[in-house]
């Protein structure tokens, strides 16, 4: 039996490299990505161990507490310096800044976008040189206020040169310095594609932080001294709230965050290596099926040679684990290719990687090889067993392809199947279960449709072909016959491709449910005409200078002109952010919707909460909860109101007083304007932009345009979402490639008949390209359904949360169908050439 | 240019009134070398319109051979083959379809109708794929004719192997073809449901003035025929009109099959 086996794999060289290519491409996929993160992990772990490589010790303040923006910490005083370098143990101390800096180029544009991809960062230049992790490239240190080294990787993007001056964007204002040195961070041209200025210390106090205060301090031990004997010496004469680590430590925890940062990425991309592999499971299950199928007649014969059902069900297993091993070991190899793809898809996203040597570990090379044999096999598992259930007498009889008579068991299995997907998916999203049972019950609705699909694919086939015959005459007659003549085979080929595309529907119709939610937002809470958008979110990425704002507020042609800041603060004990601003002004351009107390008089020690916050948390008006900013220890707040405008006026909200008392960097996000009486849009605009014109990062923005902007980042997702799922797609059209070659060369003498009798070859094509259609059509219509029921749920399942407006994209939708018709037609192309140029009295006579 | 268009056509070794279809020294030679095979060894034969004639011979005598090159499914080493006054031969691919789909009409001994589509679509499927119509009146005399009035919907599993073949025949018959060519149409079915099959072929050429060539190893079926053409080793060697199955079983002795 297993001489057989062989013999039937090397008879179909073609048809198992075919049939691996579903999987290969998934396992590739799953390859590359931890190819990829590993090497990136394994070239940031040197990196940062190369740059603490010289730091014994560092010292800075104790993280108050932790949010989605990382520890937050205060700043230290500067004078600690001199108190360290005063101690026996320590050789050298220099103070460290990492604050919010932004490089402007030639044309005045912000460089980088630290809302969104790496930060944009400036410092001390460390004249210590194993201290710092900087290393001069070209040029020389800084010496005076206006002169700064800045980060090889910035200097190049911008075509920077030593002697050049530049604009640098500070919490003090827009800088104007000389370039005089370009440095390297321990060998690279920027530390994982953040942008570095690099002041004298200064300098650095006097634009990034303030006079006395700066962010840490590296200490190098003296010889002999131990890091840990050193820290221990340190943190006797620091005061309180400090943190005291070893060089050590620092680097563990620097690789530690890279490392979470990988996990989330890793993640995110094995999610879709697993629904490439998902998808590819179908084809393998149905190309054994087909083969099966077709082969029944030589089991039969095997079986009534005296072959037992074992050997028979062991010959096919034996044939998906040859076709498992093909996918893997190929899978790995091209993973190797795959890394280096998604390596320089992140580079376009702006986030550079370190240089490396590639690493493949062995869990790579065990995970792929498990997944692709798995998958290959665990496929073929039902085929396999039916291929032993064939008894021998049917190789006497002619054997009947389809014996789709299942009765009701089939939908009752399906609908039953389907059924407990969507409660499991119910119970994550509404019954607070999270990610795992909603995954699961996705993929349990895939299957159980895929079950019920054998009964769904004639009618809707049908319906979908109904208007071919009329189209394409016998061509088209016969290609809506086709795809409904075996509707086991149409299916499992259909619900491939529905996988694809329920998820694309889903996200689609997510994003547009987003962007409705939002515009309704903007619309129910924004009053006012131009917003000015830094950009910026959260600490370290720094925002408008609040000169911006004052300076529009003297402006004649604008009326109300306020501005919003946001900081990490703990409210309640949770890590969150905290939008401030002057009520008064605020509130005639932005309605809060009120429900509870008033924000007019907000105090001092007073914070507003955003409805849906109080429902969750149960507070009121009245109640008190304990504030803590990074900069101070925690305060008792009361709640002085409650209101509606989460999305524009942020969760938890404070007056301007309260901020600058208890935020160390002054920056305003976002500046709201409304025009003054009588003023028209563009006049008003005109002079917003020549305010704006000393402000690079300032986005002037009208409400469409503001709309659409608090939504940009979700296209550029869907976008990347779209790509990675296009995977999916693909392996659902070879899919359709591969059945349509075997259903062809089962027909061989069909369509042998057909050539004879008159039909041509472009009609012979033209069946098959529809044929291809329509089950591509059949697998986009199940999926849109399935995607829209998801898309439903959550909506339903967030309303609470912002995602109040269910949107269908109709018009997107209907591209998607068109696409499907399309890619059809796509992977018909192959099978339908080589049925066009079968020799008709080969086919004719063929067995 | 007027003048001389009757000339050429007159001695074109071609036309000849009254012949459907024509082999001129039609060879076909498999392989080469010592392995070389003749099928077919320089066969010129007419097959006259109106007429029905039978192809027999020893197994591997090339009466498949000769059938396909002359109803354009396989080519010849060398010679020509001619239906009507269109030289086979020299036509392509989309051509000679076209030629199979208007002008002939098949008849296989097995695997004649698409499973797909039912006994009237079958019937009709040449003409629908020509994008004609058929002619009623003709159709319906055609389905009378082989009896199946009330078996038009069914698709061919739902119909006996005599039945299906019967649809074959309304099928070589529908689109008026010049010449319908059959290998043994009857092969495979029971002598009754045979005789049924042939009754029909010879009142389609008596009495709806059909051209029929079939090949054949039963002398009964080929005594359905106005003619008979003995076939050995790729060479016509006989030839028998007017024949009973006991003057074609007599002949067929003579060559020791
Ligand atoms: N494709 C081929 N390759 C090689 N030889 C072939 C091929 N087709 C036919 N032949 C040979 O040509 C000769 C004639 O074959 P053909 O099929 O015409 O015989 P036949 O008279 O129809 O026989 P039968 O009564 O068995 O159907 C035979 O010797 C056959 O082996
Ligand atoms: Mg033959």
């Amino acid at each position: 039996m297993f001489r057989t086996t062989l013999k039937n794999l090397a008879a179909r060289k073609l048809r198992l490299l075919t049939t691996s290519l579903a999987v290969l491409l998934g396992v590739a996929f799953m390859a590359g990505t931890l190819v990829l993160t590993d090497t990136i992990g394994s070239s940031f772990d040197k990196l940062f161990a190369d740059a603490n490589a010289g730091t014994s010790v560092l010292v800075r303040g104790e993280a108050a507490f932790s949010s989605d923006m990382g520890d937050q910490r205060g700043r230290i005083d500067a004078s600690l310096v001199g108190t360290i370098e005063g101690l026996p143990g320590v050789a050298a101390a220099t103070p460290s800044v990492e604050a919010y800096a932004q490089l402007v180029d030639r044309d005045g544009k912000p460089i980088g976008n630290p809302g969104m991809g790496a930060p944009t960062l400036g410092g001390i230049w460390s004249q210590d040189r194993q201290l710092s992790p900087f290393a001069l490239d070209s040029g020389r240190p800084p010496v005076g206020d206006h002169e700064m080294v800045i980060d090889k990787g910035s200097a190049t993007k911008a075509g920077f040169r030593i002697g050049e001056r530049a604009s640098v964007l500070t919490k003090a204002g827009t800088q104007r310095a000389r370039i005089v040195g370009i440095a390297t961070f321990a060998g690279a041209d920027s530390p994982g594609g953040a942008s570095y200025t690099l002041f004298t210390a200064h300098a650095a106090q006097a634009y990034l932080t303030e006079p006395g205060k700066v962010d840490a301090i590296r200490v190098a031990a003296a010889s002999g001294v131990s890091d840990a004997d050193l820290a221990d010496q340190i943190r006797a004469v620091v005061p309180h709230r400090t943190d005291v680590l070893t060089g050590a430590q620092v680097t563990a925890e620097d690789q530690q965050s890279i490392k979470d940062g990988l996990a989330f990425f890793n993640t995110f991309l094995l999610v879709f290596a697993v629904i490439a592999l998902f998808v590819g499971s179908f084809i393998i299950y149905n190309s054994f099926s087909i083969l099966v199928a077709q082969r029944s007649k030589e089991n039969a014969l095997m079986r009534a040679l005296g072959a037992s059902r074992r050997q028979v069900l062991g010959s096919v297993l034996m044939e998906a684990v040859a076709v498992g091993l093909v996918a893997s070991l190929a899978g790995l190899l091209a993973g190797v290719g795959v890394a280096s793809g998604l390596k320089s898809l992140l580079g376009a996203m702006g986030i550079d990687m370190p240089g490396g040597s590639t690493v493949l570990t062995t869990r790579t090379v065990v995970v792929s090889i498990i997944a692709g044999l798995g998958v290959s096999v665990a496929s073929a598992v039902f085929p396999a067993r039916k291929a032993a259930k064939v008894p021998p007498i049917a190789a006497m009889r002619d054997v009947a392809i389809d014996t789709s008579a299942d009765g009701l068991k089939r939908p009752v299995i399906g609908i039953a199947v389907t059924g407990l997907g969507a409660a499991a998916m119910a119970t994550g999203m509404f019954g607070g279960g999270g990610i795992a049972p909603v995954g699961l019950g996705a993929v349990l609705v895939f299957l159980g449709v895929a079950i019920l699909g054998p009964v769904l694919a004639r009618p809707i086939s049908r319906v979908l072909g109904a208007p071919l015959p009329r189209l394409k005459g016998t061509p088209g007659l016969l290609a809506r016959e086709n795809a409904t003549r075996n509707p086991k085979r149409t299916s499992a080929t259909a619900a491939a491709l529905m996988i694809g595309v329920a998820l694309v529907a889903f996200i689609t119709i997510l994003a547009s449910s987003t962007k409705a939610s939002v515009a309704r937002s903007v619309d129910r809470s924004f009053t006012g005409d131009l917003v000015v958008d830094s950009g910026a979110q959260g600490a370290g990425a720094g925002g408008l200078n609040p000169s911006f704002a004052a300076k529009l507020a003297k402006l004649p042609e604008l009326g109300a002109v306020s501005a919003i800041r946001t900081t990490p603060a703990q409210v309640g004990g949770t890590g969150t952010m905290v939008t401030a601003g002057d009520p008064e002004t605020l509130q005639q351009i932005l309605d809060f919707g009120v429900t509870q107390g008033s924000l007019d008089h907000l105090g001092r020690h007073q914070i507003g909460i955003a409805d849906l916050v109080a429902k969750e948390k149960g507070w009121k008006v009245g109640d008190t909860v304990p504030v803590r900013f990074a900069e101070n220890g925690v305060q008792q707040f009361t709640i002085g109101a409650t209101y509606e405008a989460a999305e524009q006026g942020g969760e938890y909200f404070v007056g301007l007083a309260t901020y600058e008392a208890n935020v160390a960097d002054q920056f305003d996000t976002k500046v709201f304007v409304d025009r003054a009486p009588g003023v028209d849009l563009a006049t008003a605009r005109q002079a917003v932009d020549r305010a704006a014109h000393d402000y690079p990062q300032a986005d002037v923005q009208d409400r469409a345009e503001f709309k659409q902007a608090q939504t940009g980042e979700i296209d550029m997702i869907l976008n990347l979402i779209y790509a990675l799922l296009g995977l999916a797609v693909f392996i659902a059209l070879l899919g359709i490639a591969n059945t349509l070659a075997l259903s062809i060369f089962e027909r061989t003498r069909e369509l042998g008949l057909l050539r004879a009798v008159g039909m041509t070859r472009t009609q012979l094509r033209t069946t098959v390209r529809y044929e291809a259609v329509i089950i591509s059509l059949l697998g986009a219509v199940l999926g849109l359904a399935i995607g829209a029921g998801f898309g439903w749920s959550i909506v339903r399942a967030m309303s609470g949360e912002g995602l109040d407006t269910f949107s269908l994209p109709v018009t997107q939708l209907g591209v998607m169908v068109a696409i499907a018709a399309v890619a059809g037609v796509a992977a018909a192309i192959l099978p339908a050439r080589r049925a066009s140029r079968m020799n008709v009295l080969e086919a004719i006579t063929a067995d | 240019m007027s003048t001389t268009l009757i000339e050429p056509i007159a001695t074109d070794p071609a036309i000849r009134p009254g012949v459907a279809a024509r082999a001129l020294a039609a060879t076909k030679r498999y392989g080469s070398g010592d392995t070389a095979v003749t099928a077919l060894d320089a066969v010129t034969v007419d097959f006259r319109a109106h007429e029905f004639t039978a192809i027999m011979g020893p197994s591997g005598s090339g009466k498949s051979t000769l059938m396909h090159s002359v109803a354009g499914l396989d080519t010849l080493t060398s010679g020509q083959v001619f239906i009507g006054d269109t030289d086979v031969s020299s036509l392509d691919d989309k051509r000679l379809t076209k030629l199979r789909r208007d002008k002939i009409g098949f008849i296989f001994q097995a695997f004649n109708l698409v499973p797909t589509l039912n006994a009237l679509e079958n019937i009709t499927l040449p003409l629908s794929l020509a994008g004609r119509k058929p002619d009623a009146e003709w159709l319906d005399l055609v389905v009378e004719t082989v009896g199946l009035a009330n078996r038009l919907s069914h698709r061919p599993s739902e119909l006996s192997g005599g039945q299906q073949q019967r649809v074959a025949v309304a099928r070589a018959l529908a689109s008026k073809p010049e010449i319908i060519f059959g290998d043994e149409p009857t092969g495979n079915l029971d002598s009754r449901a045979g005789a049924e099959i042939l009754d029909f072929m010879r009142r389609a050429v008596r009495e709806l003035g059909q051209t029929i060539v079939m090949v054949t190893h039963d002398p009964v079926a080929a005594s359905y025929a106005q003619r008979v053409i003995f076939l050995a080793d790729g060479r016509i060697v006989d030839e028998l009109t007017e024949p009973t199955p006991e003057r074609v079983l007599d002949r067929l002795m003579t060559f020791g099959d």
